[in-house]
C-alpha cells in the first residue's frame, strides 16, 4: 500500500511534465492538424536555459527561491520565443501546404534544435546547480516511507495552475476563442475577421512556453539536462495527447498524469525496461475501445 | 511479356524517356566497378531504403496511412531471418519466405484492429508498435536481448557464395528491381485504385463499393511483405541483427525517402534514398552533429522550395481511355419489371434522443423513378444512409430483391446492385477522371492480390474490360474527352456528372440520387433530366432526392414526402401537388431558405400558396 502512494505521487510528479508538455501538442494539432516533433525540444531548450540562469545566478548570493523564480520565467520565455519564431519562419509559410510536408518540417526543425543545441552545448549530460530546498531531503512525510517532496509538490502545484489558467484563457478571452474558432473551421474563422497568423503564433507561443516550464522545473527535479531529452519526454506527451484525445485540453491533461501513473506503475510493479510495452499497449488498447482517445469528441459520421 | 508490359508500366509512371532509363541502368550497372569498397556498400544500403521507401510508399503513398513505426516490420523480416539461420543453420533462401510471411503477419495483426481509427491516430499507433517490437527485442533471451543475433551464415547462390559487397550490391539491385515491378502492377490494378480511392475519401470508397478495412488492411499486409525481404537481406548482409537498427528514428528516415523523393513515385523513392542514406555519407568528414544538423536544414529548405518532394507522382494521370466502349448486361434479378425491387418497412433512426426517422416505409417497384421530396432536415438523406448501410437503423427493415440488406456494409449494398451519388459530388479528386469510374467497378471485379501482382491473363482481361465499361459510361454521360483529368479539375456540372457515372459504373439495379440538381442552371438541369431519362431507359430503377419541384414533377411518376423523419404521404406528383398537408409542410418551413427557393416557386403553383409560412420545424 505505501509503495502504491509513493509510486502514485511519483507518477504524479513524472504525468505532470507530460501534461504540461502534451498541452503543446494537443494545441497545435487541434489549430492546424500538426504532429510538431519539435514540441519536444522546445521542452529541452527551456531546460538547458534554465540551466545556464541557474549556473550564473547560484553563488551570487541571491536568495535560491528568487533564483528559482528567475530561472523559470526566463527559461519560459525564451522557449515561448523560439515558439513563435519557428512558426513564423518554418510553419506559417506551409499552412496551405500538404500535412506532410509539414510533417517533414516539423521533423528537420526538430532535428535542427537539437543538434544545434548538441553543437553549441555539447552531447554529454550537463548537471543543473543544486537548489537546497528542492533537494529530496526537504520532503512532507505523509503515511511511513511515504514522502512527498517540495519539489514533487512544487512540480504538481505550478502545473495544475499553469492548466487551470491555459484553460481558462482558452474559453475566456478573445484570442482563446479565436484559437477554438480556428481549430473548427480556418477559412470561416478567417472570413468572420480572425487574424489566422496572429491565433496560430499565440498558439505556438503559449504551447512552447508551456514546454519551457516543464523543461525548467524537469531540469530542477532531475538535475541534469541532454540535448535528446525533449525527444523522449515528447514522444511521451505525445502519447499522452493522443491517449485524451487530441485537440482536446482537458483531454491532454488527463493523458499525461495517466501516462505518468501508468510509467511509474509500470516501473515500480513490471520492470523498467518493459515501461514503453506497458504504455503503448494501453494506448493501443484504449484507442482499440474508443478510437477518439479518453476525452476525444466522436467524430460524426457524414456521407 | 509480362516483364515487358511492366517495364513500360515502370516507364510510363516514372514520366522518363528511354535514353535517360538506359543511362540510369548503366550507371547502376557499372556503379560497384566505378566505386570502392566504400562507396559499393553505401550503394548496397541506398538500394535497401529504396526497397523500404517502395513498401511504405504503398501505405503512407497510395493508401495514406501515415506509418510512424515501418521498422517494425524491417525488423520482424531481419530478425526472422537471422534466428532461423543464425540459431537454427536454416538456409537463408528458405528464411526469405518465412520473413516474409511472418512480416505480413505482423502487418495483418497491426493493421486489422486499428484501420478504423483516424489517420493521425493510426500515427501514434504504428509508433507504439514500433516501439513495442524494439523494446520486446530488447527484453527478451530469443532475440539475444541488446546484443541481438548473429548469422554466420552468407547466401548461396548456385553454389556461389554471396559473401561480398559487390555481390551483394548485385543482388539487392535485382530485389529492388523485382519489388519495383511488383509494386507497379498492384498500383496500377483494381488494388492500387482502391489504396487511393481511401486515401481521397475513405467513406466515400466504400459507399461505392469499396471494402476499405480489408483494402486498408492489405496495404499494411503488402508494405510489411516488403519490409519483410529488406530485412532479410538487411540481416544476412550486415550479419548482426540488434535492437539498435530499428529505432523510431529508423522509421522517421524511411518515412523520409517517401515524402523526400515525393509520394506514390519510384523515381522518387529512389531519390529520396539517395538523399536519405547518401547525404550523410557526403557530410561524413564534418561530424556527426553538423552532419545531422545541416541535413535538418535541408529538409526544411526542401519543403519550402518542393513541398510535394522532389519527384512527385506524374501530374497528368497515366491511366488512358480505352479505345472502345462496351456496355455490360444489366444484372439479372428475380423480379418483373414493375414489381416491388426495393422494400423499406418501418425504418427508425435515432440518433440520441433525437428520432430522425420514425417508421417509414417504401416500396419501389422495378424501372420506376421515385422522386423523394420533403423540407430540409426532414430526413431524406437519412433514409438513403440507413438503405446503403452507411448507418445502421435502430429498427425496421430494407430487402433488395427479396435479400435482406441490414447490417450489410456499404460496399457489400453496392456488390448486391444499389449505388448511389453524394449531395455535392465527392469525387476522388486527385485521380483522374477515367480512375474514379473505375473505382466504382470494384464491386464488380474479381481479381485478386496473386494475380494482380503477377499481371495473369484472367486479370489483364478484366483490367481490359473495365476500361472499354468505363468508356461506355463516359461516352454515357458525356466525359469522355476530359477521362484523363483529375477530378478536381472539372466544372461543378461535370462533378456531378461524374458522381452519377461512378455510380453507374457499378452497374448497379437500384440507383440513388442525392441532390443531382442543386446548384444547377436550368440548361444543366433539362441535361440532367435527359440523362436520368436515360439511366431509366436502360432499366435501372431510380430513386431521387431533389428539391427542385419542376424537375421532380418531370421525371417521377410517383413521389414520396417525408416530413419531421416520417412519411406524409405518396403518390402521383399531381396528387401530391394537390395535398394540402405538403404544400403546408413545403412551404411553412423553406420561407426564408434561400436555399430552397425553388422548391418554394415550383410547388407553389398558385399565388395564395406562399402566403403560408406558418410552420417553423426544428431543423
Amino acid at each position: 500500500m505505501n509503495d502504491f502512494l509513493q509510486y502514485t505521487l511519483n507518477g504524479l510528479t513524472v504525468g505532470a511534465f507530460y501534461a504540461l508538455v502534451a498541452l503543446g501538442y494537443t494545441m497545435v494539432y487541434g489549430i492546424i492538424r500538426l504532429l510538431n516533433f519539435a514540441h519536444g525540444d522546445f521542452f529541452m531548450v527551456g531546460a538547458f536555459l534554465a540551466t545556464g540562469v541557474l549556473s550564473l545566478l547560484t553563488g551570487s548570493g541571491l536568495p535560491s527561491g528568487l533564483v528559482v523564480v528567475v530561472a523559470l520565467v526566463a527559461a519560459t520565455a525564451a522557449a515561448a520565443a523560439l515558439g513563435g519564431v519557428s512558426a513564423r519562419i518554418v510553419y506559417l509559410p506551409l499552412v496551405k501546404a500538404p500535412k506532410l510536408s509539414l510533417l517533414v518540417s516539423a521533423l528537420g526543425l526538430s532535428l535542427a534544435v537539437e543538434y544545434g543545441t548538441a553543437l553549441s552545448q555539447g552531447t554529454g549530460f550537463r548537471s543543473v546547480p543544486h537548489i537546497g530546498f528542492l533537494s529530496a531531503e526537504h520532503a512532507i512525510g505523509l503515511t511511513d516511507g511515504v514522502r512527498l517532496t517540495y519539489a514533487q509538490l512544487g512540480v504538481i502545484a505550478v502545473s495544475l495552475a499553469l492548466m487551470i489558467g491555459l484553460y481558462l484563457y482558452v474559453t475566456r478571452t478573445f484570442t482563446g476563442t479565436a484559437m477554438r474558432v480556428l481549430a473548427m473551421d480556418q477559412d470561416a474563422a478567417r472570413l468572420m475577421g480572425v487574424n489566422v497568423e496572429r491565433t496560430i503564433m499565440m498558439t505556438f507561443i503559449i504551447g512552447a512556453g508551456l514546454a519551457g516550464t516543464a523543461g525548467t522545473m524537469y531540469a530542477l527535479y532531475y538535475p541534469q539536462v541532454n540535448f535528446l531529452m525533449g525527444f523522449l519526454l515528447g514522444l511521451r506527451a505525445f502519447t499522452a495527447a493522443v491517449l485524451g484525445g487530441i485537440g482536446n485540453i482537458p483531454g491532454a491533461m488527463v493523458g499525461g498524469f495517466l501516462i505518468g501513473l501508468l510509467e511509474s506503475y509500470a516501473t515500480g510493479y513490471v520492470a523498467g525496461r518493459w515501461t514503453d510495452v506497458v504504455v503503448f499497449g494501453v494506448l493501443i488498447g484504449v484507442l482499440v475501445i474508443r478510437p477518439s482517445g479518453i476525452l476525444g469528441e466522436r467524430v460524426a459520421e457524414r456521407v | 511479356m509480362r516483364g515487358i508490359s511492366g517495364l513500360t508500366g515502370l516507364l510510363d509512371s516514372a514520366r522518363v524517356k528511354i535514353p535517360s532509363l538506359a543511362v540510369f541502368a548503366v550507371v547502376l550497372l557499372a556503379f560497384p566497378s566505378i566505386a570502392d569498397e566504400y562507396w559499393t556498400d553505401v550503394g548496397v544500403k541506398v538500394l535497401l531504403y529504396v526497397v523500404l521507401g517502395l513498401g511504405i510508399n504503398v501505405v503512407v503513398g497510395y493508401a495514406g496511412l501515415l506509418d510512424l513505426g515501418y521498422s517494425a516490420f524491417f525488423a520482424v523480416g531481419g530478425y526472422t531471418t537471422a534466428i532461423l539461420v543464425g540459431n537454427y543453420g536454416v538456409n537463408w533462401w528458405l528464411t526469405l519466405p518465412i520473413a516474409m510471411l511472418v512480416a505480413a503477419i505482423g502487418g495483418y495483426l497491426i493493421g486489422y484492429p486499428t484501420l478504423r481509427l483516424r489517420s493521425d491516430y493510426l500515427a501514434i499507433v504504428t509508433l507504439g508498435f514500433g516501439e513495442i517490437v524494439r523494446v520486446t527485442a530488447n527484453n527478451l533471451e530469443f532475440t539475444g536481448g541488446p546484443d541481438g543475433v548473429i548469422l554466420p551464415f552468407r547466401p548461396v547462390l548456385f553454389g556461389y557464395e554471396l559473401a561480398g559487397t559487390q555481390s551483394m550490391y548485385y543482388l539487392v539491385l535485382v530485389i529492388a528491381l523485382v519489388v519495383g515491378l511488383g509494386a507497379t502492377s498492384l498500383t496500377r490494378s483494381k488494388i492500387g485504385r482502391s489504396w487511393e480511392s481511401v486515401r481521397e475519401d475513405e467513406r466515400v470508397a466504400e459507399a461505392v463499393g469499396v471494402p476499405s478495412i480489408r483494402v486498408k488492411a492489405l496495404a499494411y499486409v503488402v508494405g510489411g511483405v516488403i519490409a519483410g525481404v529488406a530485412g532479410a537481406f538487411f540481416a544476412t548482409y550486415i550479419g548482426i541483427v540488434s535492437p539498435t537498427s530499428f529505432t523510431f528514428l529508423t522509421s522517421v528516415l524511411i518515412l523520409l525517402v517517401v515524402l523526400i523523393g515525393g509520394r506514390g513515385s519510384l523515381v522518387g523513392v529512389f531519390l529520396g534514398a539517395l538523399v536519405v542514406q547518401g547525404t550523410p555519407e557526403v557530410l561524413r568528414s564534418i561530424g556527426d552533429e553538423w552532419r545531422i544538423f545541416l541535413f535538418a536544414v535541408v529538409l526544411i529548405v526542401l519543403m519550402f522550395v518542393r513541398p510535394l518532394g522532389l519527384w512527385p507522382a506524374r501530374t497528368r494521370r497515366g491511366a488512358r481511355l480505352a479505345q472502345s466502349a462496351e456496355e455490360p448486361p444489366l444484372p439479372e434479378v428475380g423480379v418483373a419489371p414493375g414489381e416491388p425491387l426495393l422494400e423499406v418497412r418501418g425504418l427508425t433512426m435515432r440518433f440520441g434522443g433525437l428520432l430522425a426517422l420514425n417508421d417509414v416505409d417504401i416500396t419501389v417497384g422495378r424501372g420506376e423513378v421515385l422522386g423523394v421530396i420533403g423540407p430540409n432536415g426532414a430526413g431524406k438523406t437519412t433514409v438513403f444512409n440507413c438503405v446503403t448501410g452507411v448507418v445502421r437503423p435502430t429498427a425496421g427493415k430494407v430487402v433488395l430483391g427479396g435479400e435482406s440488406l441490414i447490417g450489410r456494409h456499404p460496399h457489400q449494398v453496392v456488390q448486391r446492385g444499389m449505388a448511389r451519388t453524394f449531395q455535392g459530388a465527392r469525387l476522388f479528386s486527385d485521380m483522374s477522371v477515367v480512375e474514379n469510374v473505375l473505382v466504382g467497378m470494384t464491386a464488380r471485379m474479381n481479381s485478386g492480390v496473386l494475380t494482380s501482382l503477377l499481371r495473369l491473363p484472367a486479370q489483364r482481361r478484366e483490367e481490359q474490360r473495365a476500361g472499354r465499361q468505363a468508356r461506355y459510361w463516359l461516352d454515357f454521360v458525356g466525359l469522355s474527352d476530359k477521362a484523363t483529368r483529375f477530378a478536381r479539375e472539372l466544372s461543378y456540372g461535370d462533378q456531378r456528372r461524374l458522381d452519377i457515372a461512378r455510380a453507374l459504373a457499378s452497374n448497379p439495379l437500384v440507383l440513388l440520387l442525392d441532390e443531382p440538381a442543386a446548384g444547377m442552371n436550368p440548361s444543366e438541369k433539362a441535361d440532367l433530366m435527359e440523362l436520368i431519362g436515360r439511366i431509366r431507359d436502360r432499366g435501372v430503377t431510380v430513386v431521387l432526392i431533389e428539391h427542385d419541384m419542376a424537375f421532380v414533377m418531370g421525371l417521377c411518376e410517383r413521389v414520396l414526402v417525408i416530413e419531421t423523419g416520417a412519411k406524409l404521404t405518396e403518390g402521383s406528383p399531381y396528387e401530391v401537388q394537390q395535398d394540402p398537408r405538403v404544400i403546408e409542410a413545403y412551404l411553412g418551413v423553406d420561407e426564408d431558405d434561400e436555399g430552397d427557393e425553388d422548391a418554394d416557386g415550383d410547388l407553389g403553383a398558385g399565388p395564395d400558396d406562399t402566403t403560408a409560412p406558418t410552420l417553423t420545424k426544428g431543423q
